[in-house]
């Protein structure tokens, strides 16, 4: 009989209907991750979590790292033996007093003593030797290896005094000392990478390298009142504009590294304090000086005369910045930086005889390579514009970061823009790009005067001797360099008003967050 | 069954030429107001990819720095954007960036697509099975995440983007041809053919072709606005294209961080491809309203 | 004793109806000026052509016309009830209670996703609200009165899983079991096999019988109702043209149109020998465009100036209506209402002599392998085989035709498919002219080729809708015959000229003819290259009845210009009996029979033959026989029965011997027949003298 079939089969939908509606349930449920409880502060009273928008780092060991969001992780993990205040003085960190020898060729630095690791571990004289014969070992291969050549010796001279003994004496050495890659990590740390073991004002919480990285105050930091925070999140965006989308809407707290562009959407947005400061961060325009076409110097000549820095400025920069001079040497160093000499004002005709006496009578084509980075994209851009019509005919090829600053990037391509943080001295320019061995000599440039006259420069300890050399020096770089500083850029940011003693240096990397905390209400 | 009178239109029967069946065409598609609206953007965009440089009032990258940021006027019609650039003209000569790459890229992937579809419907068997699954495969990918897949690895310039169209479109292509061909190959007259001798190749175009037509005009208009929308979408992720290309979506990408200062210079190309992916979607509307 | 007719309940009355369809603008007249009544207990046939009208007064009955279709004139009463002034809440009380239909195909109007019981009881509930209980019941028992074996089975199944003949059951029991007024068949067993047709037939008259319930019976075909209808009421291009009772109407038509249709069709026994088969001149005119005056002029042998008015429709007798002018000097036999011929009566050419044969297929067996399920695979069960046609053994002799007859599933598509290379034989071998035919098409030189055509079923498929026919009659021409283009333009002059299409026809598309032009053109194709052998599938099937016959004439005479063979497959045995030199019966991919047609209505018949023989409707209503009713479905090709494969069936099982041993194929002394089948001919022809079939009720 056909009914009990019927009977049956409702039967079996229900407990059908029944088991996806509980099955839903349960998937509901399971789906929600509860968050990880937060740290109970101990000792003082902290509050405030600080959520900071930058791109995804790469680097995680001190010796390895270079661009800002690596810089500012590692800085706020580690410590320096000495820092570099925003004025770019030199300030004590882990070494609280130091003294250098007549002849400049000797430093000692005495130590604070009751800094701790995070593991514990009580901070001594020989994890500073270690951290620093690693940075100067060729096997290990740091980008500091020639920095710090010039150190003959390094010894724990007591249990909480270092001595360094230099070859030569180097004027500049303190700052050297305070390199970005020069954060002291535990003596025979076994992996220093991923150790995240330092003496610094916060702690690793957890690292999510698709998401972001979070670190939380250390409560037994050897300065007083320091952090001011409980806990920082690093959060990783690929796209400028999303960060600041980010910060407008909320979801973040600072973003720095800002095109011009982007900081004058931020400047009259309400409950965000603009963050400005003039730096010496430039983009270079370099054309590679060791093969064709740019081993004429006419080509480079031609370049240069057909550009017009000050619109550039006017329109890429809008102001936030000064213009340039074709060399690394900016307005920010007052006593070095000089207008002594002729920059060439902007001449089509001559830059057209130019290349045709160079022969390219008909112009010449070019790839310029950029970053997708900041400014760089529209430089790029205003520059072809500017050079058509000299003949010269760029075709623009944006990459991102990661592929320009990787292999067969910016040390290799003919002509790029590459842009380059502010240091406290030059000296570091020309060591790093334009002597040459310098090891990120990206146009291949070599001149032995300029080579004489940046070792001067860079050893002796008369100071006038030294402005003249850097005098020279810029203008042997205007006359036959091959590159073209534009501009100058200040470095822009925003963070939340909720936020307060936040102080952006010059290198944004650099900044002190632990001397941030929650405004006053 | 009721008969219906048969359309004892066109007592001649004899077959058109090409002029008076798209005058016919066009008049058919223009009886219609959805379709005429969709018929008339697309007309415009074609006229405007094809006179461009002749009606753009400035280049694609003249810069004038003191023009920058201008709201639009009577000089500068879309305004100017962070750079001085007229937004107007590079509308302009965006259209013929986007809409030739998208009609040769659509134009290829047609021809490919139906070559592809013919053989898989007629000869069946193992060659369909080999052909469809591969196409299964392709398909079964988002077609933005299969062009940045193959830009990976074929490089980025404006020919490897044309490359990408092809492949990701052929498949949608074969398998709707394919589709027809299997409705038709059953019946009759294809059979009868086959009985008369002709050869594979001979069937596939004069028996069967004429009834894929309809079908792969509609196709064809509707990839053709999908293929517009990519090489919109790679644009804005700077895929394919470098700066100052007059790409639509690439300068959507420029203007996104000063949205807020200059939206017109993010509002206009952002228009432009919305506005013709419309057109050309509606047109296809009516196209296959007109050929069932 | 018998109430007359005017003494009887009406149940239905039909008065001046007029229905239109909306065609671009236009109004489009499907039923003009249209009166007939239906008594109670009566039935009802409304028989015409496409294009008649006869669906559409029927749907209008319904008041199911759709939005283009409007009633513009007349009256509609179901008893007392004006079916026209019904809105539709009152007309969904109407339809299942009072009017029920048994529509064409009952696949698609079964609920698919429902089993069949749960139909029926959901229209028991409906309509008698019946408790689900009592609903049942009433349903079971209703599955038990159309004959269903196993109604409880039948009612847990799924309309897929039941045959056509028994969902047409189901349908019939669906529509009689709410006891309605007026019971509607729209062409219930058109799609139905001949031996099921009969037995739906049959039951349908049963069930009614002594009922009080009206029927209308819509078809197309005369001999269909002949076998159920008491009154026939004939329409022609949207007019009703006569109205009898089937009696008068079959003996003495009294409208050359009635006259036609009966002319146009071979009769059981017919041959082309013995008659001409006339066919109507002309074609149906199309809806809305029909002549002025009298409907039928245009095709009238008798037509003459009065015929420019239009006829009323003039009482011709006792109830008896003829809407001609001449319906009394028919009925005096002043006039003959015959339509002209062009047809002779086909000559007995003797064989002559040594000639190869033209087709020789030995023992040709087309088995198709069904794909293996998963579970199938993992069960290692080999795969199940269609054996749809099984060593079939036949000659076709040069200049002769050879007649296939058999039901649906019989095979005779695929041994048509198979001799022209469409599908590959499992076994056997076939030679054309004596020289062996290779299996695959593609393996065919143009030689080959150019000996064997092929006329399909379907004359709106045959045909390339975007090539003119000059295009599609060229292609053989030039292809196989070798002709140049100019060549081959004036053959197709010839060409249409033979099949008596103008010229002018060259330039036109396919959608500009009609179906039974269009199967002109394939034939012509077919003819275009003189083939040796010609395979026809059924061509004719789909046409209108008053165009069958000039394409058979038409068939006929180009054989005898062309001295081709013939290969003529037909379900229609009367048709195949009228045209064929020789006719072989098939079953279930087995030949049952191979007969001469003027042997063909003598015992001893093979017992399939007999029911075939028996189940063809009488077109003398005074003569009907009791048909044989095979039991059962026909079984499924994957399944076939062991031994004899009509054992399951048949209605003369000698026992055992018939489900294990393959029959012999035993020779009839006399007359030359072959049967397939293990009862001694003898005995056969002893069962089956006194059976008569065939008549031939009209003189010839």
């Amino acid at each position: 009989m056909f009914t009990q079939y019927r009977r049956a089969s409702k039967k079996r939908i229900f407990l059908f209907l029944v088991f996806f509606i509980s099955l839903a349930f349960l998937i509901q449920a399971c789906s929600g991750i509860p968050d990880t409880p937060t740290t109970p502060s101990a000792g003082m009273e902290r509050q405030g979590v600080l959520r900071v928008a930058m791109q995804p780092i790469v680097q995680t060991d001190p010796a390895f790292i270079s661009s800002d969001p690596e810089v500012i992780v590692a800085n706020s993990i580690y410590d320096y033996l000495v820092d570099v205040t925003p004025q770019n003085t030199i300030a004590p960190r882990l070494a609280r007093e130091w003294t250098v020898s007549e002849d400049g060729k000797t430093y000692v630095f005495t130590l604070v003593e009751n800094a701790t690791f995070h593991d514990g571990t009580l901070f001594k004289a020989e994890d500073v030797v270690w951290t620093f014969n690693r940075l100067r070992d060729p096997d290990v291969d740091s980008p500091t290896k020639d920095l710090y050549s010039n150190i003959e010796n390094i010894e724990a001279s007591d249990k909480f005094e270092v001595t360094f003994t230099l070859r030569e004496p180097n004027p500049f050495f303190l700052y050297d000392i305070s390199d970005n890659h020069a954060l002291i990590l535990k003596a025979e740390s076994s992996e220093p990478g991923s150790d995240f073991i330092g003496t610094g004002p916060f702690k690793m919480v957890s690292y999510s390298p698709e998401d972001r990285l979070v670190v939380e105050a250390n409560d037994d930091y050897f300065v007083a009142d320091r952090p001011g925070l409980e806990k920082v999140e690093f959060i990783f965006f690929n796209d400028q504009t999303a960060q600041t989308e980010a910060l407008r809407s909320g979801q973040v707290d600072l973003v720095m590294l800002l095109s011009a562009d982007l900081f004058r959407t931020l400047e009259d947005e309400p409950g965000l304090i603009p963050l400005q400061v003039a730096t010496n961060s430039f983009d270079v325009v370099r054309l590679r000086s060791d093969r064709p076409p740019g081993d004429d110097p006419r080509l480079m000549q031609a370049l240069r005369l057909a550009t017009d820095r000050q619109a550039i400025y006017d329109l890429v920069l809008q102001g936030y910045g000064a213009v340039g001079r074709d060399t690394p040497i900016g307005p920010m160093y007052s006593q070095y930086y000089s207008e002594d000499a002729q920059l060439p004002e902007r001449d089509i005709p001559a830059a057209r005889q130019l290349l045709a006496n160079a022969g390219y009578p008909d112009g010449i084509d070019l790839e310029l390579y950029t970053p997708d980075t900041g400014n760089r994209p529209n430089l790029a851009v205003v520059l072809k514009d500017q050079w058509a019509e000299a003949g010269i005919n760029v075709d623009v090829i944006v990459e991102p970061e990661s592929v320009y600053y990787g292999d067969d990037g910016w040390l290799t391509v003919d002509l790029g823009i590459t842009g380059w943080g502010s240091r406290p001295y030059p000296q570091f320019y020309l060591n790093t790009m334009l002597t040459c061995d310098a090891i990120w000599n990206e146009s291949h440039f070599c001149d032995s005067e300029f080579d004489q006259l940046a070792s001067l420069a860079g050893t002796t300890m008369n100071e006038q001797e030294r402005v003249d050399a850097y005098n020279h020096i810029q203008e042997l770089l205007i006359e036959r360099g091959p590159i073209m500083v534009p501009y100058f850029f200040s470095q822009l940011g925003a963070i939340s008003d909720k936020f307060a003693d936040f102080q952006m240096k010059p290198f944004p990397g650099r900044s002190d967050l632990s001397t941030v905390r929650l405004a006053d209400q | 069954m009721t008969t219906v009178p048969k359309t004892t239109n066109n007592a001649r029967g004899v077959a058109p030429s090409l002029w008076r069946r798209l005058s016919l065409l066009l008049r058919k598609l223009y009886a219609r107001p959805i379709s005429a609206i969709g018929t008339t953007i697309t007309l415009l965009f074609i006229l405007a990819a094809i006179l461009g440089p002749l009606i753009a009032p400035y280049g694609e990258n003249e810069i004038i720095a003191s023009e920058a940021r201008q709201p639009p006027s009577p000089v500068h019609w879309f305004g100017t954007d962070n750079l001085g650039r007229d937004v107007f003209s590079r509308v302009i000569l965006g259209a013929r960036e986007i809409l030739v790459l998208a009609g040769v890229g659509t134009l290829l992937a047609v021809v490919f697509g139906t070559i592809f579809g013919l053989l898989a419907g007629y000869s069946g068997g193992w060659l369909d099975e080999g052909i469809m699954r591969t196409f299964d495969s392709l398909l079964a990918l988002p077609a933005l995440l299969l062009a940045l897949l193959l830009l990976g690895t074929v490089g980025q310039s404006q020919y490897s983007v044309l490359i990408v169209i092809v492949i990701v479109y052929i498949p949608i292509v074969a398998r709707v041809v394919r589709s027809v061909v299997l409705a038709v190959k059953p019946q009759g007259f294809v059979e009868a053919a086959r009985l008369t001798g002709e050869s594979q190749p001979r069937i596939l175009f004069r028996e069967i072709m004429p009834f894929v037509y309809p079908t792969l005009s509609v196709e064809s208009a509707v990839r053709f606005s999908y293929a517009i929308f990519l090489i919109g979408s790679l644009g804005f992720l700077r895929v394919g294209v470098q700066p100052p290309s007059p790409n639509w979506g690439l300068m959507v990408k420029e203007a996104r961080p000063f949205a807020s200062l200059v939206p017109w210079a993010l509002f206009f190309p952002a228009a432009a491809i919305s506005l013709v992916v419309i057109g050309v979607n509606l047109m296809a509307d009516g196209l296959k309203r007109i050929m069932s | 004793m018998t109430l007359t007719r005017s003494e009887k309940r009406t149940i239905l009355e039909i008065n001046e109806l007029t229905v239109a369809y909306q065609h671009a603008g236009e109004w489009l007249e499907a039923v003009r000026d249209v009166s007939l009544c239906i008594h109670g207990g009566e039935t009802y046939g409304l028989v015409g052509e496409s294009g008649s009208g006869k669906t559409t007064l029927a749907l209008a009955v319904l008041r199911y016309l759709g939005k283009q279709g409007s009633i513009r004139n007349g009256e509609i009463h179901l008893g007392d009830l004006d079916l026209l002034a019904l809105d539709d809440g009152e007309l969904r009380q109407v339809w299942g209670s009072s009017i029920s239909l048994v529509p064409q195909n009952p696949q698609s109007s079964l609920n698919p996703s429902l089993r069949v019981g749960d139909q029926l009881v959901e229209t028991l509930r409906h309509q008698r609200s019946l408790s689900q209980q009592d609903a049942q019941t009433q349903a079971l028992k209703w599955l038990e009165k159309v004959r269903l074996p196993d109604p409880g089975l039948v009612a847990e199944r799924y309309p897929h899983q039941i045959s056509g003949g028994m969902q047409q059951r189901v349908m019939i029991a669906m529509a009689l079991c709410t006891e309605p007024k007026l019971l509607i068949l729209d062409e219930p067993t058109t799609n139905l096999d001949v031996t099921t047709q009969v037995v739906i037939l049959d039951l349908i008259g049963e069930l009614i019988q002594g009922q009080e319930t009206g029927v209308l019976y819509v078809t197309h075909n005369l001999a269909v109702v002949t076998q159920v209808c008491d009154r026939v009421a004939v329409l022609y291009a949207s007019e009703l043209v006569e109205d009898a009772s089937t009696q008068d109407l079959f003996s003495k038509p009294l409208h050359p149109y009635t006259q036609g249709l009966i002319e146009s069709i071979p009769r059981l026994g017919d041959t082309k020998g013995s008659i001409q088969l006339r066919a109507i001149a002309g074609q149906i005119p199309p809806i809305g465009d029909v002549p002025s005056g009298c409907v039928f002029r245009t095709r009238c042998p008798i037509a003459i100036d009065v015929c420019e008015t239009r006829p009323p429709l003039y009482p011709a007798g006792d109830s008896r209506i003829s809407r001609c002018h001449r319906w009394h000097e028919i009925d005096q036999m002043e006039v003959s209402a015959r339509q002209p011929t062009r047809s002779r009566i086909a000559e007995h050419i003797s064989p002559n002599g040594e000639q190869p044969q033209t087709l020789k297929v030995n023992d040709i067996s087309v088995h198709f392998p069904l794909q293996r399920s998963l579970s199938d695979l993992v069960r290692r069960q080999p795969a199940k085989v269609v054996r749809a046609v099984n060593e079939v053994n036949f000659n076709v002799k040069p200049g002769k035709t050879l007649g296939l007859v058999g039901e649906s599933g019989s095979g005779k598509t695929t041994i048509a498919r198979t001799i022209m290379g469409l599908e590959s034989k499992t076994s056997g071998s076939i030679e054309l002219l004596d020289l062996p035919l290779p299996d695959k098409l593609s393996n065919r030189d143009l030689d080959t080729l150019r000996l064997l055509q092929m006329v399909s079923q379907n004359p709106e498929e045959a045909l390339n809708p975007y090539l003119t026919i000059g295009d599609s009659l060229r292609r053989p021409l030039m292809r196989l015959s070798g002709l140049s283009k100019t060549q081959a333009d004036s053959r197709v002059v010839e060409l249409l000229q033979t099949v008596l299409l103008p010229p002018t026809y060259a330039d036109r598309l396919p959608g500009q003819l009609s179906g039974g032009e269009l199967q002109r053109v394939a034939i012509a194709r077919a003819f275009a290259a003189n083939p040796e052998l010609l395979v026809l599938d059924e061509p004719v099937s789909s046409l209108d009845v008053s165009v069958q016959a000039s394409i058979l004439n038409l068939v006929n005479e180009l054989q005898y210009e062309h001295e081709n063979s013939l290969l003529f497959i037909s379900h229609d045995l009367a048709i195949v009996a009228y045209l064929a030199d020789l006719i072989a019966v098939i079953y279930l991919g087995s030949l049952m029979e191979i007969s001469a047609p003027g042997d063909l209505l003598q015992p001893p018949h093979h017992p399939y033959t007999e029911a075939l023989l028996s189940s063809i409707p009488l077109a003398d209503p005074s003569r009907r026989g009791t048909p044989i009713h095979l039991e059962g479905d026909i079984p499924h090709p994957v399944d076939l029965p062991s031994g004899c494969p009509f054992h399951s069936r048949c209605p003369r099982l000698l026992g055992e011997i018939c489900t294990t041993q393959i029959p012999p194929w035993q020779i009839d002394a006399e007359s030359g027949k072959q049967i397939f089948c293990h009862i001694p001919l003898q005995e056969l022809s002893t069962f089956q003298e006194h059976i008569v079939f065939g008549e031939t009720s009209y003189p010839r």
